[in-house]
């Protein structure tokens, strides 16, 4: 069975997003993504660490943890913020819904997240932060 | 990401959007598809995704943005060449409902 796992903590720089998704992408190559499926993760995380910069904090001067495993063919992806978490993560989760609408946010991130991973679990407590939990099956070529 | 907008015959623009867009660069995005919509006689302004080749729910939040802006000086904005991923991404978000794929 083939096992794997990296965890990283960056400062919370939007900057930072596509160095994430890139090397996420780039550790999953042992399974043969297809092009499909890495889009799809990519995508995913990117929309997770987008929320962590853009909703959790207030300033660049704080820290996401990104933990990655493989386990055989299931990846399994946990973004964390020690931000000011969600009040609602059952509302947070539903389509167009956004705290930030006069920002011209679309409020889409977790149903990309969720349509684009097989199982997104969230949790998250007020002024302790948010993690949000990614698992996919990788099929491959 | 790289935009490049030129005027075809027919007095509509066409936007070649290449590269990635996410949240580092949405404003980049909006600033010129703003300069576009707003200092132009355009009739409509075809966005042309062919090189486009990520991009996340910010994308979505900019284009429902400038379809408003765009709607008030009466013009389209259309999409032309969408990745397989991008489509996908259109249909969930339901930017198809408000903006013409060509």
């Amino acid at each position: 069975m083939y096992k794997n796992d990296f965890s990283m903590k960056i400062k919370s720089k939007i900057e930072n997003d596509k160095f994430i998704r890139s090397t996420i992408a780039a550790f999953i190559t042992p399974l043969n993504p297809t092009l499909e499926e890495i889009q799809d993760i990519k995508t995913a995380v990117s929309e997770a660490v987008t929320n962590c910069v853009v909703h959790a904090y207030n300033s660049e001067n704080q820290y996401i943890t990104i933990s990655v495993q493989v386990l055989d063919k299931v990846l399994k992806i946990s973004i964390k913020d020690e931000g000011v978490g969600i009040e609602n993560v059952n509302k947070a989760r539903e389509p167009f819904f956004t705290t930030k609408s006069e920002e011209e946010r679309s409020g889409m991130g977790f149903t990309l997240m969720e349509s684009f991973m097989d199982k997104i679990e969230v949790y998250s407590m007020i002024n302790k932060g948010t993690e949000v939990v990614m698992t996919k099956k990788i099929a491959g070529d | 990401m790289e935009i490049i907008c030129s005027r075809l015959i027919n007095n509509n623009a066409l936007v070649k959007i290449d590269g990635e867009i996410d949240e580092s660069n949405a404003q980049q995005l909006k600033n010129k598809l703003d300069e576009i919509i707003d200092s132009s006689d355009f009739i409509d302004i075809i966005l042309d995704l062919k090189n486009l080749t990520f991009m996340d729910s910010t994308g979505i939040g900019v284009l429902l943005g400038r379809y408003k802006k765009s709607r008030i000086k009466n013009i389209n904005i259309k999409i032309k060449n969408p990745s397989k991923h991008v489509d996908f991404i259109f249909n969930t978000c339901g930017v198809y409902s408000i903006m013409e794929k060509i």
